[in-house]
């Protein structure tokens, strides 16, 4: 098994992402090295295994994320249906998600460190 | 930042409701996530990066789940869609027999240059087949289309129908510029 680390320091080098970000759970490509630039914003952004229903989902706040500002950057990857400004990103595989959002009018997209793996 | 691809592809899945058209949006690892949040919204569409010929190849790839009746998928759907896979259920007669009307509606409504295939799809198992093989190859051979059949789990299958599907258009595509220049030299 590849070293995951999970020490996100030595994934950011010049503001962006030394190794490649794959899918937790099938290790789907999402993106490829240097690709996307490391930045902190705070979202909301719904918990992957949901106990209840979806209409008030569990959600945590997480604020380090990989952005990209075009979403052809990425390798493989799915877009939800739209969600109030944004759409939600799950793996291209197996659809786990959301690993991160897309924001409709700025048109970037995040995807949250802790939801993908670097190896 | 300067493009990292060489062409961009948009592809449409076409198809009766339940043919499995989503499990054919490249779901082909065995323990498929499938999450109830994820799911209940619901996927727009997905980006997948194919190697082809050296050439790097991005396919936007739109399933019409949710919008199924032809009545309802319109020109505005359709628009700058290169690749349409027509995507039938092996064990749905009906899904196989209405793939006619999916053809008059994309004739109808896209462009008439569009790159199409059609894709048996087999989520369940082979007992309940409905469609033979050579029904799904014979139509295909009336309207001069490509046909596989493919199994979401044998993710090779699936693959290679997006392959062979962008593999066409890049050939289409490059005829075209060839044409282009010649035109443009004489």
């Amino acid at each position: 098994m590849p070293d995951c680390s999970e020490n996100y320091e030595n994934e950011i080098s010049e503001g962006h992402n030394v190794r490649s970000i794959k899918c937790k759970f099938c290790n789907s490509i999402i993106l490829k090295p240097s690709v996307a630039s490391f930045t902190t914003v705070q979202f909301q952004l719904p918990l992957m295994k949901q106990t209840g229903g979806t209409n008030h989902p569990e959600t945590e706040e997480l604020s380090l994320f990989w952005m990209v500002t075009d979403m052809l950057m990425f390798e493989n990857v799915g877009f939800s249906n739209t969600v109030g400004n944004n759409k939600y990103l799950t793996c291209a595989d197996c659809e786990a998600g959301p690993i991160g959002y897309y924001d409709l009018s700025s048109k970037k997209s995040y995807v949250a460190l802790s939801r993908v793996k670097h190896c | 930042m300067a493009k990292t691809y060489d062409y961009l592809f948009k592809l449409l899945l076409i198809g009766d409701s339940g043919v499995g058209k989503t499990c054919v949006l490249f779901r082909f690892s065995e323990d498929a996530f499938n999450t109830t949040f994820i799911s209940t919204i619901g996927i727009d569409f997905k980006i997948r990066t194919i190697d082809l010929d050296g050439k790097k190849i991005k396919l936007q790839i739109w399933d019409t789940a949710g919008q199924e009746r032809f009545r309802t998928i319109t020109t505005a759907y359709y628009r700058g869609a290169m690749g349409i896979m027509l995507v039938y259920d092996i064990t749905n007669e009906k899904s196989f027999e209405n793939i006619k009307n999916w053809i008059r509606n994309i004739e109808e409504n896209a462009s008439s240059d569009v790159e199409k295939m059609l894709l048996g799809n087999k989520c369940e198992l082979e007992e309940k087949r409905q469609v033979s093989k050579e029904r799904g190859e014979q139509l295909a051979v009336e309207y001069g289309i490509k046909f596989i059949e493919t199994s979401a789990k044998a993710s090779i299958r699936v693959e290679e129908a997006f392959f062979t599907l962008a593999r066409d258009i890049k050939a289409k595509m490059e005829k075209k510029l060839v044409s282009h220049v010649y035109n443009d030299c004489f």
